[in-house]
């Protein structure tokens, strides 16, 4: 967002140079940190009316209609707001510009499950626009499976994994099966062992296909369930396997 | 460059701190009104007032409009608005000049036309007003190139405090020179050389000052 330089190379946004049309760009894009402040003494209103003179695609009805959904007062002042209405607040500023990319940096901490049903629902709202686009940073796994076509798992600052997310869903599996001590699991490509009790055994498998039991089977396993992984548990196998094949 | 965000941003600054403006406007005018007074004591009072006014408004406004942002996490807020760092550098050095111009002016004018106007008021004491206010101008530019640079509360506030010791040092000197001195106790102006010297030394720190915000603050690569 021009807060800082790069070091090297270049940043595109929307097929724009960011560096030499900083606020060309910035007009098509509505950008959402958790460490953003708004002025405490100031009201809703006055930081509508301070957006909205900055941006002409600026939507005074859509604005209106979002204090409603929100159940925020535009007399309200910033300082008495509490944290799910600040962000409720951000979010307003952002989405009532109309922007064609929405960067969102962890939307919903802190929120309670009412304010988070909200927010996300307009966020579905606004993905259903096929012209307009989220990109949304957050440790919540939750929601980023709720709202995401598109995922990229990021561990220490590097690229692990990126995919489409009903792909990531249908791919990941987790087995359980019993099978002898002596037991090896047969080599198949994306299957790993997690944990093993006595003869308790529990695999990921990142690239599932139809003939997955009936292999285990036959290496001498007696397969107990093979079910869905949640994204959290994608994520985490993920990044551990990621962390496994990184040489130290 | 986009001048309308400038201008925008500008005006935002500046209603940021309209309050303290209007208490800095006053500050200015009363003060300015008890240096003018026939009474020794109240008129040192008004003096004193005076500079702590224009001191104070100088730390305050720095503070709260070049430092402030960073620290209450404002500045994300603004920076992701349509506007470039150029911007941001720039309306922010305008609003803190524009914004300290208030009660200086303020004072400076007040102080000026009273002197001129009451009837106890030597008229010779305008010709030391300028170079006053001139060096408490440039103690605040100094400041504001130490608050750019360094971005940081603790040695703006350092070199505050050097500001204010020098100007008492300032003083001292200014006054002790004879010629000075005996235009100020004058019935009608007179303008000694040295005071037209002090005045282009002050106009040169000043404008040097200000050069140097503008192009360390635009030629800043990073704000986080």
């Amino acid at each position: 967002m021009g807060l800082v330089n790069p070091d090297s190379g270049s940043v595109s946004v929307v097929g724009q140079p960011m560096l030499s049309r900083a606020s060309a760009v910035k007009q098509e894009i509505g950008y959402f940190s958790d460490d953003m402040r708004l002025y405490k003494p100031e009201s809703i209103g006055w930081h509508m009316q301070f957006v909205r003179s900055l941006y002409p695609s600026w939507n005074d009805d859509y604005a209106r209609e979002l204090l409603t959904r929100f159940g925020l007062i535009e007399k309200q002042v910033v300082k008495g707001l509490s944290h799910g209405q600040r962000v409720k607040t951000m979010l307003l500023l952002v989405l009532a510009r109309q922007p064609k990319l929405l960067i969102l940096d962890e939307p919903t901490n802190g929120l309670d499950p009412v304010s988070r049903h909200e927010v996300l629902t307009e966020l579905m709202r606004v993905i259903a626009d096929e012209n307009r686009t989220i990109l949304y940073s957050s440790h919540n796994t939750q929601d980023v499976e709720q709202i995401s076509d598109s995922i990229t798992f990021i561990d220490q600052g590097r690229v692990v994994a990126s995919g489409d997310r009903d792909d990531y869903l249908e791919q990941w599996k987790r087995i359980k099966l019993h099978a002898p001590e002596s037991w090896h699991a047969p080599r198949i490509d994306g299957l790993q062992l997690e944990s093993s009790f006595r003869s308790h055994r529990v695999l990921s498998m990142n690239r599932y296909r139809e003939d997955l039991a009936s292999l285990l089977i036959a290496s001498g396993a007696t397969v107990e369930t093979i079910e869905r992984m949640s994204l959290e548990e994608i994520f985490v196998s993920t990044v551990l396997r990621g962390r496994e094949e990184k040489p130290s | 460059m986009n001048l309308h965000a400038i201008q925008i941003l500008f005006l935002k600054d500046l209603f940021l701190s309209r309050r303290h403006l209007f208490a800095y406007f006053l500050g200015g005018m009363v003060s300015s009104a008890l240096t003018c007074i026939p009474n020794k004591t109240i008129s040192f009072v008004g003096f004193i007032l005076m500079l702590t006014v224009a001191i104070a408004a100088g730390i305050h406004l720095i503070g709260q409009l070049m430092l402030a942002e960073s620290s209450e996490q404002t500045r994300l807020f603004v920076m992701s608005l349509p506007v470039s760092l150029l911007d941001y550098s720039l309306g922010k050095i305008s609003v803190v000049l524009t914004a300290y111009l208030i009660p200086w002016s303020t004072m400076f004018a007040c102080s000026t036309i009273l002197t001129f106007v009451l009837p106890w008021a030597k008229h010779g004491a305008v010709v030391v007003l300028p170079a006053i206010f001139l060096f408490l101008r440039c103690g605040f530019m100094v400041q504001l190139v130490t608050a750019v640079v360094t971005e940081s509360v603790g040695w703006t506030i350092c070199v505050m405090v050097a500001c204010n010791v020098l100007l008492n040092v300032f003083l001292t000197q200014l006054f002790a020179v004879p010629e000075i001195a005996a235009a100020k106790q004058s019935d009608i102006v007179v303008w000694p050389s040295q005071i037209l010297q002090l005045l282009t030394i002050e106009c040169a720190v000043i404008v040097g000052a200000l050069a140097t915000a503008i192009v360390l603050q635009t030629r800043k690569r990073d704000l986080v």
